[in-house]
């Protein structure tokens, strides 16, 4: 029947749509499918999106809804607590999430504003950790030999190395070093400081798996075949290899934005990162931990952001990982 | 005594009032003094003190100058010459024999002072002390680059003359001979006698402090002595680590050698880098009934501790002898009217709230000196209330109009202020994070930019260093004792050991410190305490510092803990003075 009613619609049609069939999906087009179904990475990924966009356009919608990070609202705190007048933490329609005790800052636009400091380390770390282990993987797996030895045994040093400490320990004398230098001042001193201090530690595993990857494809035919053919190094690095390396570094690149933003939160929590009168996640919750019994909600809204953004980028990483690699385990 | 420990809030430790002071402010005071318990000392137990600093500043008796420590140390393991009598109320400031046998004996017109020293003392090894003990602790304050940051009253007042004597590390036979000649001790040696270069009627004042302190010079590391120094007091140190510092019974220590101290509890325990809200859930829950909270409870916890009576037992909310000031570096802010600027057009109203209003947080200063001091405090009438153009939430239109006469008499300190910024030296604490708001709104409101060099440790090594100070530096300062002579010249001369401003080149200096000069040199107390308040007139008028507030501090503790009382002179809790239940 069916059979009759596809015949009967149009003649040269079927024969398109097996054609269609035939040709197959490009592995992007597979890896999108794969994608589409899992519930899960959508909502991460729509979540994520939403996140960085808001923290994109907070001047714009603090704007729109009438909030300003800095605007003190003293009137509206307890002098002999510090804590918000009203009812849990000075939640109203002005203030979506409450009030911050002591100076009456508006949470929601601290949240927002704070998150783009956050996410710019987040970011920057990222794209520089990828480059230096791109570069390093590609070269040490390409070249082999005495330079691929040479690269193997710093990326050992460094991944032996107490890195937690090292910054810790480092980040005074650095960030002193960055401004008597006239770089940056201030705030983004610190901030350049995390970001190379955080590049400097975190390229060593990404140019591991690029270095594998690179050995492993440097031995198939289609490279063999171009060396054969006298194709120049160049092109077999940037037509060959780098063009069958994009999916572990999408993969890697979703997993490490999240752990570049709790590093973030973690050092300006500990006071080495940004300082007051900035503001970040980490410097929030290290301010809300002071009010955890006496004003849970700003603690709970501050810990739950960041328990909920490095969640879902999780989530879309594990999801992007797989379909990318729908054979890696879990 | 004298520097704030520079803790996460605004209060905190000691002064030194007379008894006369102390009769002025006894009023306020009792009313907030802790009840002691009816059942009486006990003996035995552990003291647990628990300290939010990773460690505190100095052990070495040398090196310690602030109160809260001082009293500690003084209560716990170093004997002093003097000391103030641990009782409650304005008899806490009378000085009292310790080592010595009396409170000192001056003559010469008060340049020469003499100690004898009471038998049966000895360190916690076993060596009896002796008159060289204490002149050889004495010698070491002068190895300047060695024992730093104790009071540096020695250095300017033994009669050394013109020899520039460099302590006992070096080898320095003409400064040993003039110390020798302005220190010495009696054939027997049991008496020591002081030479001054002028007569200091209050003296024996600094016998209170570990200046003036024996010490073995066979068991002297230098700078290693700060972590164990010897003791001499009823307890001595079994262990100082990075979590605690454990004080034991020291058997050597004589009872009837000791007319002042009791010591109750078995040993004595400090610990260390403690998290604020966590130590103050263990007051509120009461979970550790033999601990005593250090510091104080953090702003948000306050109410509860001073609001609900279930604490009434454990709590004192009192007025400290601080008073708390930014100082301005006037080597780089050499501009009067942006000094004033800075002033007028900050919210002390706001500041002060944050630090829990007048209940918790204290009252607007009116001039350098703590109304504490008595004799020697009158509201200057140039700042804080009564000055006619204090408001406080900030005089605006007083600060533009400053601003504006700033930017044609003086446009490079103008760019200075609004283009470049200003830098704020500040000790690392939590309330930076809402104070730091809060002053950057004030002063943005004029115009004037700042930003914040936030100090993690070392605070005051660091800001006393003219190459690191920044353009202001967050301070405050105690009388080390009931006289302002403790003050303005330790403040606002150069030779002062807590100079801050670096206003030397002041067009004001000149004249103001010959004006120190005369009233140090006045022997007549009442005529003394009016060039004093002229003198602090004259400093706000200058404006080298900006003052802030006078604060008052909270002391809490666990149910266990009995005889918890404000000692007065030393601006703290009687810790020696405490016992387990």
């Amino acid at each position: 029947m069916s059979i009759e009613i596809v015949d009967g619609a149009s003649a040269s049609e079927p024969v398109l749509g097996a054609d269609e069939e035939l040709k197959g999906r490009s592995p992007r087009e597979l890896a999108w499918r794969r994608f589409r179904r899992n519930k899960v990475g959508i909502i991460a990924g729509v979540f994520t999106l939403g996140t960085l966009l808001s923290s994109l356009f907070a001047p714009f919608i603090c704007k729109v809804l009438g909030l300003d990070p800095n605007e003190l609202h003293l009137d509206q705190i307890n002098v002999s607590t510090g804590l918000p007048k009203a009812y849990l933490g000075g939640i109203s329609w002005e203030h979506p999430l409450g009030l911050l005790p002591g100076t009456g800052r508006d949470l929601l636009s601290q949240l927002l504003y704070g998150s783009r400091i956050s996410f710019l380390v987040m970011i920057l770390a990222t794209v520089a950790t990828l480059f230096v282990g791109l570069l390093a993987g590609i070269t040490g797996g390409y070249l082999k030999g005495r330079v691929d030895a040479t690269l193997g045994r710093v990326t050992d040093f460094l991944l032996a190395f107490p890195s937690f400490f090292m910054i810790v320990a480092l980040a005074e004398p650095l960030v002193d070093r960055i401004q008597r230098l006239g770089i940056a001042h201030g705030n983004s001193a610190r901030i350049l400081f995390l970001i190379i201090i955080l590049t400097f530690f975190g390229w060593t595993g990404f140019s591991r798996l690029i270095r594998s990857q690179v050995l492993s494809l440097s031995e198939r035919d289609f490279v063999t075949a171009a060396t054969a053919l006298g194709a120049s190094r160049t092109r077999i690095i940037f037509q060959e290899l780098i063009p069958n390396l994009w999916a572990p570094v999408i993969v890697v690149l979703s997993l490490s934005l999240p752990g570049y933003l709790t590093a973030e939160s973690v050092f300006s929590f500990l006071g080495i990162g940004v300082q007051p009168p900035g503001f970040t996640w980490g410097l929030l919750i290290s301010n809300s931990t002071q009010y955890v019994t006496n004003m849970p909600s700003f603690f709970l809204i501050a810990t739950v952001s960041l328990v909920l953004v490095v969640l879902a980028f999780n989530l879309l990483g594990d999801a992007v990982r797989d379909a990318l690699d729908p054979k890696a385990d879990k | 005594m004298s520097k704030l420990p520079q803790s996460k809030r605004f209060g905190r430790a000691a002064i030194a009032t007379s008894v006369a002071a102390g009769l002025v402010v006894s009023g306020l005071m009792s009313s907030s003094i802790g009840t002691a318990n009816a059942a009486g000392p006990k003996t035995g137990g552990t003291l647990i003190l628990l300290e939010h600093t990773p460690k505190l500043d100095h052990l070495d008796p040398s090196r310690i100058y602030t109160g809260r420590d001082l009293a500690f140390e003084n209560s716990f393991f170093i004997r002093t010459l003097v000391a103030y009598n641990p009782v409650p109320g304005a008899a806490g400031a009378g000085l009292v024999a310790d080592l010595a046998t009396n409170t000192g004996v001056p003559s010469n017109e008060a340049k020469t002072w003499k100690f004898t020293l009471r038998p049966g003392t000895t360190f916690e090894d076993g060596t009896k002390i002796t008159c060289a003990h204490v002149k050889y602790g004495v010698s070491r304050v002068f190895a300047a680059d060695i024992i730093t940051d104790g009071p540096g009253y020695l250095q300017q007042w033994l009669d050394l003359g013109k020899v520039e004597y460099k302590g006992p590390y070096a080898k320095d036979t003409a400064g040993q001979a003039a110390f020798d000649k302005a220190v010495t001790c009696s054939a027997d040696n049991r008496t020591i006698t002081f030479n001054l270069n002028k007569s200091v009627a209050d003296f024996n004042y600094l016998g209170t402090y570990g200046v003036i302190s024996p010490v073995q010079a066979k068991l002297d590391k230098g700078d290693a002595y700060d972590l164990r120094p010897q003791a001499t007091g009823p307890y001595k140190i079994a262990e100082n680590t990075t979590n605690q510092l454990k004080l034991v019974r020291n058997p050597k220590w004589s009872k009837a050698s000791d007319s002042i101290r009791t010591p109750y509890p078995d040993e004595v325990i400090m610990k260390f880098g403690l998290d604020e809200q966590v130590m103050d859930q263990v007051f509120l829950n009461d979970t550790m009934y033999n601990a005593v909270n250090f510091d104080g409870p953090l702003p948000a916890n306050k109410d509860e501790f001073f609001q609900n009576d279930k604490y009434k037992d454990r709590r004192i909310n009192t007025n400290d002898p601080y008073s708390r000031y930014l100082a301005f570096n006037v080597k780089k802010m050499p501009c009067l009217e942006i000094r004033q600027a800075m002033y007028y057009a900050r919210n002390a109203k706001a500041i002060l709230d944050y630090a829990g209003g007048t209940f918790f947080g204290g009252t607007y200063s009116t001039g350098s000196i703590s109304p504490l001091l008595g004799l020697d405090y009158e509201p200057t009438k140039v700042v804080g209330p009564g000055s006619p153009d204090f408001v406080a939430t900030g005089n605006v239109a007083k600060a533009q109009a400053l601003m504006d006469k700033a930017k044609t008499s003086c446009p490079a300190d103008y760019k200075h202020a609004t283009v470049d910024g200003l830098v704020i030296d500040i000790s690392q604490s939590v309330t930076l994070q809402d104070t730091i708001p809060i002053n950057t709104a004030a002063w943005a409101r004029v115009g004037l930019k700042v930003s914040y060099n936030i100090i993690k440790s070392g605070y005051y090594s660091t800001v006393l260093n003219p190459a690191k100070q920044s353009d202001m530096s967050n301070s405050g300062w105690g009388a080390d004792w009931a006289n302002a002579s403790t003050v303005i010249p330790e403040l606002f001369t150069l030779e002062g050991g807590f100079n801050l401003c670096q206003n030397g080149d002041d067009p004001a200096y000149k004249d103001f410190k010959a004006a120190v000069d005369v009233a140090m040199k006045t022997t007549d107390r009442a005529k003394q305490a009016a060039m004093w308040k002229a003198l602090d007139v004259k400093a706000m008028e200058s404006m080298w510092i900006l003052p802030t507030n006078y604060g008052k501090s909270q002391y809490i503790w666990g149910k266990g803990v009995g005889g918890a009382f404000f000692w007065q002179p030393q601006g703290t809790l009687a810790w020696g003075k405490l016992y387990i239940k």
